[in-house]
């Protein structure tokens, strides 16, 4: 842009946000019912956030919402989206190469001051977490506070022992079995996250 | 899941398979929920491997690199870490002692178990079946006092028919009586007539021989006590004076009259009582002819005013001829 005197004036680039109108376009482009909508939108950035944790990023839900405001804005802007989530992975994908290629130039900038990796340090609330585990432990029923603890217990050739076992008490399949072991880990993860968050 | 798929996502978790392959586990994985949940699992079995220190040195560089890059996945490492301690604790035996649930247990969980709308759907049907046997159980208790009161109503109507049937019954009997005494009255006029054109047929006129006796209570029936009638062969009429209680209260009596054998010969109701000098007596006139040499025994009845009768006394005579 040049202003009365020949200079070049620059315009600093305004970033694109979300807002209410264009969440709202976003919806509707999802499903007309706003409750089919809203559950539409929960799938989509929860598998959003899942790609972005397993491709190794740091902040997988703001990542994961960059994308449905990138997507939104193309809403806005009048694009048609048949296929959502596939559109979503798409615009994910394309905000990993950026990502990534951030990352390159970090680690570029990173590796002129240290060679070695930054090393994992874990956090320091161990005694808080097992209190509390051990407590969410106590909230499942006795049947399945017995599967939970025999599925992971042993290491290796015991561990497999333990859940053949289980497997033949229970009577199911190992895929069952697995499936249910998951949900029970994951609730009792919920359980003490919220314990730590509490205390 | 086979165990070459969850090497393969293995792989793909560890950032070791090339852009497409990566692309084609992602694309299966948002399309296919069970491969999904394939994948978290096998996260869970890296992130327990790599806390039981069993990922080679590679791979637990790389497991670093990217498990541990955000902050949720730190969480579930630390989670990780945390359940192989507890799991590892000692337990005494009734901890893992599989006890069976308890019928509360079962159902608790059963409802826990349940979706919202089908928790209330349960609730609305568990409403509805008690709603329901409320007004069965109330309306079968207003059947069953409908059938009680038609039964005592049946009841009173069978009971009504028998005192009716008795009733019937008894007027028949009060009017055979009725008759037998008109007839028994007719017999005596007629002797009193034949006897009064007799006597008038014939001049001077004389009066009817009439035959009295007096009868008192408290007479036994054996010995020679009894009183004696002696019946003259022109006597016409027997004049019979039944002593009574004075206290008796009843107003009118009937009389039966039987020989020694039990035979009826006369009967009369509806007699007073006369009082006299402070006596009270019922009298009785009937034919000398219906009266044959022999004992008799003369039953009083008191008459009541509901038409009953009962007994006041039994008296005993005899009769003698010539």
């Amino acid at each position: 842009m040049l202003d009365g005197q020949d200079h070049v004036q620059t315009v600093p680039r305004q970033k694109w946000t979300l807002n209410q109108e264009a969440f709202d376009k976003l919806l509707v482009a999802f499903d007309e019912d706003r409750d089919a909508a809203g559950r539409k939108y929960l799938e989509i950035r929860n598998n959003l956030t899942r790609f972005f944790e397993w491709r190794g990023c740091s902040f997988p839900e703001d990542h994961a919402d960059e994308t449905i405001n990138r997507m939104a804005k193309r809403v806005v802007e009048g694009e048609q989206i048949l296929n959502h989530s596939g559109y979503a992975m798409g615009v994910a994908r394309l905000l990993l190469l950026e990502i990534n290629k951030g990352r390159q130039r970090e680690q570029s900038a990173l590796a002129e001051i240290s060679t070695a990796p930054e090393a994992y340090v874990p956090e320091d609330d161990g005694e808080r977490r097992l209190t509390c585990l051990r407590n969410c432990l106590q909230t499942l029923s006795p049947d399945n506070r017995e599967l939970i603890l025999q599925y992971y217990q042993g290491e290796k050739g015991e561990k497999i022992g333990n859940r053949k076992k289980l497997l033949e008490r229970l009577g199911i399949p190992v895929n069952t079995l697995r499936m249910r072991a998951l949900r029970l880990r994951e609730k009792l993860q919920s359980c003490v996250e919220e314990c730590l968050a509490g205390a | 899941m086979s165990v070459d798929n969850e090497k393969l996502i293995a792989q793909y978790l560890l950032g070791e398979l090339p852009e497409e392959q990566q692309v084609e586990i992602e694309d299966r994985a948002f399309s296919d929920k069970e491969y999904l949940a394939s994948i978290t699992a096998v996260e869970n079995d890296l992130i327990d491997e790599y806390v039981r220190g069993e990922l080679s040195g590679t791979e637990r560089q790389r497991f670093e690199t990217r498990f541990l890059a955000s902050t949720e996945r730190r969480k579930r490492v630390e989670f990780a870490k945390a359940l192989r301690t507890v799991v590892a604790e000692p337990v005494g035996p009734e901890k893992h002692e599989v006890r069976r649930w308890s019928w509360r247990e079962s159902l608790s969980a059963f409802f826990g178990g349940l979706n919202p709308a089908a928790r209330f759907a349960l609730v609305a049907a568990a409403i509805l079946l008690i709603a329901v046997a409320a007004w069965l159980f109330v309306e079968t208790q207003r059947l069953r006092r409908q059938v009680n009161q038609l039964q005592a109503e049946n009841q009173s109507g069978q009971n009504l028919q028998q005192a009716l049937e008795a009733e019937r019954k008894r007027n028949a009997e009060l009017n055979a009586r009725l008759d037998q005494e008109k007839q028994q009255r007719e017999q005596t006029d007629e002797s009193l007539r034949q006897l009064t054109e007799t006597t008038e047929a014939t001049n001077p006129v004389p009066p009817p021989v009439i035959a009295s006796l007096v009868l008192l209570p408290g007479l036994s029936r054996g010995g020679d006590e009894k009183p004696r009638l002696d019946l003259s062969n022109d006597a016409r009429l027997v004049r019979l004076q039944i002593g009574i209680d004075p206290e008796e209260q009843y107003k009118t009596f009937a009389v039966e009259l039987r020989t020694s054998a039990g035979r009826q010969v006369w009967n009369r109701e509806n007699l007073a009582a006369r009082a006299r000098r402070g006596t009270r007596a019922v009298g009785l006139t009937l034919p000398a002819t219906v009266l044959k040499p022999g004992d008799y025994e003369l039953r009083l009845r008191g008459l009541t005013e509901a038409g009953g009768a009962e007994d006041v006394g039994f008296y005993y005579f005899n009769v003698r001829k010539g």
